[in-house]
Parts: structure tokens; sequence; C-alpha cells
């Protein structure tokens, strides 16, 4: 008897270290930890940490965390360093395109898989696209282009636009535009606010209102949504001129914040916590159960990253290589609903949800208000295949 | 809108602006005026007064018990400073003042990035201040004008008192000349640690003034240091009627520049700013004849 | 008054050796902390010319690495230009800038400085952010290394490069030093200790200050140049006026108007702050507070409180 237990122990321990001689994979985590993204970067690490352990799998992985302080040449320097020092087998995170931008080639050399768990800047799955790099999150095209067609289906003729004047704003305000323009809408004004300087909207809402449009479409994100929501309530504009945007901009992070002035607002974004699925359900109410508070976009960013990477390492991949070339083959029905990588670009393809923030009881809340399913950017450039 | 309404709108937005730069750019020409230094960490004040604001009001469900007690707590704050820090270096010159400012800036952010963490928070206007009132033929949001009038009152209280009581001659002639003050028997050492109080708490209050308008964020403190700087600077350093000035002409030029040219206005300030130190270093309207 | 002493020597010698052994032992990581601490040693050292020794606190310096790095970049990446005389003009570049802005500046004293600089120093800073041509906030990338081949370099190889930076932070301090000892060097400490009395005796004082602004540019100059061939792809963030408060805060922690201070300044910095970062993201508070406390204890800064206790025990 005696022997036949410590058999089975020699055997557990020897189960043990088999286990985790082939779970040797090293993740290296870069994310804003300080800075203006800092509560972005924190919201994707639980997520991505939130997944590990739902799969049972947070010991076998190896994680090795880097701030990349929202600055692009800090991003590159500890990008090589997780790379070059800590040999980590695949990169996972990103929030800023800049930070993206400075990264790029480095990646696409060096040979080494990067999941992106934000970053939306549309070249880096357009003509800077790699088979290194895969997006899990969402362009900044697939998460504006949907909301043309749909305002001028809700019969909106002319709309205003306004955004923070850097690359991001400028990206996603060309992809609204376009798609606006192409259902037969008109853009009858357009401004770029200085990004990250005073925040006094009045006087661009002032402009706004004087072009008389039919509706404003806009994209901020931070502090500058809070700001820009509470402003555009406090001049009470909702009732001729309705507020639309980038889903970011009524983000459940900030909404509360925002309070009553967002009630009304829609939106466009590739997730919603309160989309009625099974699958959404289950994780919202698990994701509350460990953290004490609704996932936001950001926080399903960093889930599906891991998911998607273990996905790939199920599939029997080990190393660098193998897992770049495995991640593009992973799919399946997440909180956002389906999800699959777009192998002609690496990019995610993914429903984008059109929600209305609404009041329920003294909380706020997102209905969803319409769904364009399979969202699939083109490949602008991109030679993959 | 009528022509004449949008001009009317973008003339309030201005004053109003105006009126929060005059309240955070008051405080610190005042402390300039008197110890000579500048406290850059005046921005970081006014971050703390918009979040002790915001938590007093989750605390009271009351907006009017943060508007009296952040200014109150901001100025305690302002109070350990000058006798941990300010008042030990007074002998040490300006410039060395001016760098533990500056290392402040360092620490309040860190220490409200742990208190209240990195997320924006909002803070709802008083129910009497919501929504917006019809003047001057145009609507406009009811917290703004209330912010207009505050910034209105308390620039006249502050000339009354500089103007008109002892306390106010006291601090006059402390600008004018700190030595023959002292040597008139005016306690020196007293009117410095008031006035740099007194400083703290405005600055404490447009924090919490601003935070239902702009929401509390860290890196309000930073944003807002510059501008306001500025305002001192044009205005003349010392000098409250080149901080009523300086705020006005800062608060229109960004306002109207961001309605009128929009590409430009970011640089405009900068520019103004380049051609005052140039042509009139000493501020339009200097602090000592 | 600078004097090169032989304890700065010893220190300049130590820190550029200590750094040479650093990078050839340690990982390839530390190759990267050995770079920033030279790109923010050499900035930090160009600024002592101007604040430690001439008096003039200046908030353009990062502008100035900024200015040189797009310079540069833009030489280099949009005209096809060799990196030898991109750099060249890159640096010239910071130089001419820095001696108008230091024209202007000098003019004025004390806070009115540290304000023109401020607003020269964010001008260029939006200037830069808003143009498309220039990338914005997503920043240039594509920038290439000098090509030693022919020397038998391979500037691509991270300790070599390293080397190389190391090097370069050697021959600014030289240039520092040769100038701050000439005659030039004594103009300059005398504008500072007594203005009135260099008036009386002929001395254009403001030409003196617009000078040493210039130089200590050129110096700056050669940071962005590395900071730029280092990253091989720069963005705004590099003129922001916190960068420039930062280079000062480590001036001033090495110990300002010692030359080798801010040097050993930039070392015990970015050793410190990778250190801290491994228990907290809030290394920032530290960093304030060491700034108050070296101000505290009589803003002689670490070196300079080292020199203060050697002479004290020479007495």
């Amino acid at each position: 008897m005696k022997k036949y237990i410590s058999g089975l122990a020699v055997a557990a321990a020897l189960t043990t270290i088999s286990t985790a001689a082939l779970a040797e994979t090293t993740v290296g985590l870069l994310l804003p930890k300080s800075g203006v993204f800092a509560a972005l970067g924190n919201e994707i690490d639980d997520g991505f940490v939130f997944a590990l352990e739902e799969a049972g799998r947070a010991d076998d992985i190896k994680i090795v965390r880097e701030d990349t302080e929202v600055k692009p040449p800090v991003g590159l320097a500890k990008a090589r360093k997780l790379v070059l020092q800590d040999e980590v087998d695949v990169i996972v995170g990103v929030v800023s395109s800049g930070v993206l931008g400075a990264m790029r080639d480095f990646i696409h050399e060096a040979e080494v898989p990067l999941i992106v768990s934000n970053a939306g800047n549309d070249a880096a799955t357009g003509a800077a696209c790699s088979p290194y790099i895969t997006r899990v999150s969402f362009s900044n095209g697939q998460v504006n282009r949907p909301m043309g067609q749909w305002m001028h289906d809700q019969g909106i003729q002319k709309v205003y636009t306004l955004a923070s004047d850097y690359a991001a704003g400028h990206q996603m305000i060309d992809n609204f535009t376009a798609a606006f323009t192409e259902a037969g809408g008109e853009i009858i004004g357009s401004e770029y606010t200085p990004f990250g300087q005073t925040k006094d909207f009045g006087p661009y809402l002032t402009n706004a209102r004087a072009a008389n449009p039919d509706a404003i479409f806009v994209f901020y994100a931070g502090g500058e949504a809070i700001s820009f929501v509470k402003q555009y309530g406090s001049f009470g504009m909702a009732a001729d001129v309705p507020l639309f945007g980038s889903g970011f901009l009524t983000s459940p992070l900030y909404v509360a914040a925002e309070g009553d002035a967002a009630v009304g607002v829609k939106t466009s974004l590739h997730y919603v916590p309160t989309l009625d699925t099974p699958e959404n359900n289950a994780f919202v109410a698990a994701f509350k159960e460990r953290f004490g508070r609704t996932p936001s976009e950001y926080a399903v960013q960093g889930y599906d990253s891991a998911r998607v990477l273990l996905g790939a390492l199920d599939s029997g991949a080990t190393d660098r290589k193998s897992i770049a070339a495995a991640l593009p083959k992973v799919s399946y029905t997440g909180p956002r609903g389906p999800l699959e990588i777009d192998p002609a670009t690496n990019n995610v393809v993914q429903n984008i949800y059109i929600y209305e923030t609404v009041k329920d009881g003294d909380a706020l809340t997102q209905k969803v208000v319409g769904v364009v399913e399979g969202v699939r950017d083109a490949p602008n450039g991109c030679a993959l295949q | 809108m009528t022509d004449a309404g949008f001009w009317i709108l973008q003339f309030l937005n201005a004053l109003q602006y105006s009126m929060l730069l005059f309240l955070l750019s008051i405080g610190l020409t005042v402390i300039f005026g008197l110890l000579h230094f500048i406290n850059l960490a005046h921005g970081a004040l006014y971050m703390l007064g918009a979040y002790v604001g915001v938590s007093i009001a989750a605390a009271t469900g009351s907006y009017w018990a943060a508007f009296l007690l952040a200014p109150l707590a901001v100025m305690a704050i302002g109070a350990v400073l000058y006798f941990t820090l300010i008042d030990r270096l007074r002998q040490a010159g300006p410039m060395n003042q001016v760098l533990v400012t500056f290392g402040l800036i360092f620490v309040f952010l860190d220490a409200v990035r742990i208190g209240w963490g990195d997320i924006a928070l909002g803070l709802d206007a008083p129910k009497m201040f919501q929504g917006a009132s019809h003047i001057f033929g145009v609507d406009y949001p009811t917290y703004r004008l209330f912010i207009i009038a505050l910034g209105l009152v308390v620039m006249g209280v502050l000339m009354v008192i500089l103007n008109r009581t002892q306390i106010g001659a006291m601090i006059r002639a402390g600008v004018e000349n700190e030595h023959m003050a002292a040597a008139m028997g005016i306690n020196v050492g007293r009117l410095f640690f008031l006035v740099f109080c007194v400083g703290c708490a405005l600055a404490g209050l447009a924090g919490v003034v601003a935070a239902p308008v702009f929401s509390a964020t860290t890196g309000m403190g930073i944003s807002i240091l510059i501008p306001t700087l500025i305002v001192v600077v044009i205005g003349g350093l010392g000098s409250l009627q080149g901080a009523v000035v300086g705020a006005l002409i800062v608060g229109f030029l960004e306002t109207l520049g961001a309605a009128v040219l929009p590409g430009f206005a970011a640089i405009s300030v900068y520019l103004l700013l380049a051609a005052i130190l140039v042509l009139r270093p000493q501020g339009l309207i200097p602090a000592r004849g | 008054m600078f004097r090169q002493t032989p304890l700065r020597t010893f220190a300049l010698i130590a820190v550029l050796a200590g750094l040479a052994t650093y990078a050839a032992t340690g990982g390839y990581f530390a190759r990267e902390i050995v770079l920033e601490i030279t790109i923010l040693a050499i900035l930090a050292v160009s600024l002592d010319i101007v604040s430690g020794f001439g008096g003039m606190v200046s908030l353009f310096h990062g502008a100035l690495m900024g200015l040189s790095a797009y310079g540069y970049s833009v030489l280099t990446v949009k005209f096809g230009l060799p990196p030898l005389p991109a750099a060249v003009l890159g640096v010239a570049f910071a130089a001419v800038c820095g001696t108008i802005v230091g024209g202007i500046a000098s003019n004025t004293t004390g806070i009115f400085f540290i304000m023109t600089t401020l607003a020269f120093g964010q001008l260029a800073y939006t200037l830069v952010f808003q143009s498309r041509w220039l990338g914005g906030d997503d920043g240039m990338g594509g920038i290439p290394r000098f090509d030693f081949k022919w020397l038998g370099i391979n500037m691509n190889d991270s300790l070599q490069f390293a080397i190389f930076a190391i090097l370069l932070l050697g021959l600014v301090y030289v240039a520092a030093a040769v100038l701050l000892r000439g005659a030039y060097g004594r103009t300059l400490s005398g504008v500072h200790a007594n203005e009135d009395r260099m008036r009386a005796l002929g001395v254009t004082t403001w030409v003196v200050r617009m000078r040493g602004f210039g130089f200590s540019a050129l110096l700056a100059g050669v940071a962005g140049i590395i900071a730029a061939q280092h990253t091989q792809y720069i963005s705004p963030e590099l003129l922001f006026w916190t960068v420039s408060g930062e280079v000062l805060i480590v001036a001033i922690l090495g110990g300002s108007g010692t030359l080798i201070g801010p040097a050993i300044g930039a070392v015990v910095f970015v050793l410190l702050k990778h250190e801290i970062s491994n228990y907290t993201d809030h290394w920032h508070m530290f960093v304030g507070a060491a700034l108050i406390l070296t101000v505290l204890a009589g803003g002689r800064g670490i070196y300079g409180q080292l020199e203060h206790w050697l002479k004290r025990g020479d007495a």
C-alpha cells in the first residue's frame, strides 16, 4: 500500500514536471502603466490574467511586464528588451498606435509574434501588416465605417464631425466620412481640437451648432470623452443636434463620470457589456465576481488576447514561428460574439454593435440598437496572401 | 442660430474660460508678488481641489459641501507645505523654492493616482445650475454662467481687500518693498503665510469649480500649469490687475482662436507669450510702478 | 569658475569606464540602459553649461534635442542624405535654433528666462505635433544609423553602438570643459556672478549669454542624433517641456555647476528609475522626493556634496 502511494506520488511529480516543461511559454505584456493610458493598460492586464485563470493556465504561462509610458521610443526599447533579454515567445499588448508604429519594423524583423490588444492604427493590418502582427482588438476603420451607413439609414443627411487632433482622431473621422458620404450623406463641417490641452469644447460646440447639422459625429477617448459629453450635455444640444460617435466616447469605463449627459448618445463599438448572449453573460458575471466591476471593451481585448494565444498553444504551437503561424487560425465565439482572425490581414473579424446609452434606475447602461455582423477590413495594401 | 447669437455664445465661452484662468492665476501671481517665487505646484493644487471635491461630493451628496470644503482642504495642504518646505527655503533663494515646487508636481501626481486611480472622475453640477439659461437672446449653460459670476465676485472681493483694508495695505507694501514693510512693523512672515494659504485655497477653489465642466483627471494639473503661467507673465508677475488682463487676453485668444482659426489656436498663446517676453518682459501691468 | 580638478577627471573616467564595462558585460538590456544614460548625460552636461555656469535655467533643451533629431531624420528619411552630413546639419540646426532663442531670452533673467525658453520649446513641440508631414504624434521611423563598415565597426551591433555613444559623451564633456576653462568660460561665469561689473568692464553681457546658449545647443544636438539613431524612430514627445524638466532635475541631482555632476546624475537617475519601476508604477513620486531632498540638503547634488565634504576635510 505504502509503495503504491509513493508510486502515485512519483507519477504525480513526473506529470507536474512534464506539464511544466510543456507549458514553457513566456509572454511579454507590454502595456502603459503610467501616463494618460494607464487605466486602459490596467484593464487589459486584468482581462488577460482573467482569461488565463479561467482556463486554469495561470501557472503555465510566465508573464514579463513592461511599461511603455505611452512613449513610442520607450515602447520600442521595452519591446527589444523583452525579445532580446527575456527571450519571450510572444508579446501581448500595445495601447497607443504611436507605440505600435515605432515597434512595427523591429517585430517584423525579429520574427516575434505580437498580439495587439488595443492600438487601432489601420496601417498595422494594412499597408504595414506583418505575418508576426495579429490584432485581436479592432482597427479604427472597422469600428467607424459601419456607423456611416447606419446613420444614413436613420435618415441623417448632414453631419458635423469633431475629434482630437492626433493621428487616431483623423483616422477615425476619415473612415466615418468615407462611409457616410458613400452612403449618400454629406459632411457639412469638420474640426480637430488640440489634443491634451485645455479641454474647453464650448467654442467648438458653438461652431458645430451654428453649422446646423442633423447630427454630430465625434471621436474622443479617456478624460477628453468625459469632458466632451458633459459639456455637450450642458449646452442643451441633445434636443436638436443628437450626438453620435466612436464607442470609446461612452465606454463603460467612463460613462458613470459622464452622468446623465451620456443618455441618448449612440455610438459604435466591437463590444458592449450588456450584450445578451450566453457567452457574454457568463463572462460578465465571472469578471464582476473576480474584480467587482463591469468589464469594459479594453478588458475584453485583454481577455481575447489571452484566449487567442491559448488557442494557438493548444493547436500545438510551441515557439515564436509556430505561434505566429497558428494565431490567424484561431476562431471561437466569445463575449463579443463570433471572433476570427482574417488570414489576409491578421486583423480580427468581428461584429460591430451600435448602442445607445440609456438609464436603468440610477445607473447608466447600454442598449444595443444595431448590429453589423462579421465586419472585415479590406486588405488596404496588405499582401499576406 | 443668428450670427449675433453665435458671437454672444463665443463671447460667453471666452469669458467663462477667462474667469477660470483668473481664479488660478490670481493665487499664483500674488504669491509671486510677495514671496518672489513661482509656485509650480499650483496646477497640482488645482488638481487636488478637483479630486478632493469629487470625494467630498460623493461622501456628502452635496456639491456645495465640496465647494466649501475642498478649498479649505487644499489650504491646509498649503499650510503644511509652507512650514515644511517653503519657509525653510526662504534664505536659499527663489530658484530653490521653484525647484521644490517642481518636485511637488510629481509627488502630488502619483499621490492622486494612488488615492483615486487612473480613471477620470466626474462631478455633477449642483441641481440648481444644471441645464441652460436664456440670456442675451441665447441659451447658455447655467453652470458656466455661475463660473463667470464667481470669477467676478472673487475679483471684486480681492480688489476691495487689497485696496481698502489694512491687510491689503500691508500686502501692497510687502510687494512694493519687503524690507521697508518689515521696518515699519509689519509681521512679514505671518503675511507671507497668510497669502500663501489664500493662494492655495484659490487654486483648490478653481479645481472644484472646474471639475463639473472638465472632470477630474490626473493630467489636469500639468496641462493647466502652462496657460496659468502664461497669464501671469503676460499680465505682469505679482499684479492683480495684470492677472485680470492676462486671463482675459489668454481666454479670449484661445476661445476665439478655436472658433475662427482652429489650427492656429494651439500655437497662438505661445507666440503671444514670446512676443510679450521680448517686447515687454515686465508684463502689461507690472506690479511695481 | 570651472576647474577640471583631478577628482573630476577621475569621476569622468569612472563614469565612462563604468558604462563601457556595464555595456560589455551586461545583457542586451544593459546596453539599452547605457544608451539611455548616455543620451541623458550629454543633455545634462550641455544644460549645465547654461544653467550651472551661466545662471540660465532652460526649459528648451528637450526641444533642442528633438529639433536636431527631427532635422537628422528628415534629411536622411525624406531627402535621402547620407547619415554623416545629415547629422552635421541636424546638430547645426539645433545650434542655430539655440542661438536665436538664447539671443532672445538673454535679455531676461530668472523666471522670465525660464518662461521664454518654455514658450519657444512648447511652440516647437506644438508645430511638430501638428505637422502631418513630420508624422504628427505617430512620429517617423526608418531612421538610419551611421555606417562605419569601412572602419570595421558595425553600428547595428548594440554593443558597438553603445561604445560609440559613450565615446561621444566623453567628447562632449571635453568640449564643454575646454570651453569653460578658457577665456570665454571666465567671462560667462563673470556675467553670472556680477553682471553689472562685467558691463562696466565693457562686456556686452547678452551676447555672452547667447553664445553660451548656442554652444550648449550644439552639444544638446549631439544627444538628439544619438537618440534618433538609437531607437531609429522619433516622436514629438522628445520636445515636450517635461523632458527639459527631467534633464534639469538630473543636472541638479548630480550637482549643478560641476559639469561632471550632471553626468553622474544621469547614471543615478536612470538606474534608480529602472530599479524602482520593478516594484511600483509610481516612480515619479520618488523622483520628485529626490529633487526636494536634494534642494533641502543644500542643492549641491550628489557630486557637489562629495566635493563639499572633501574640501571641508582638507581645511
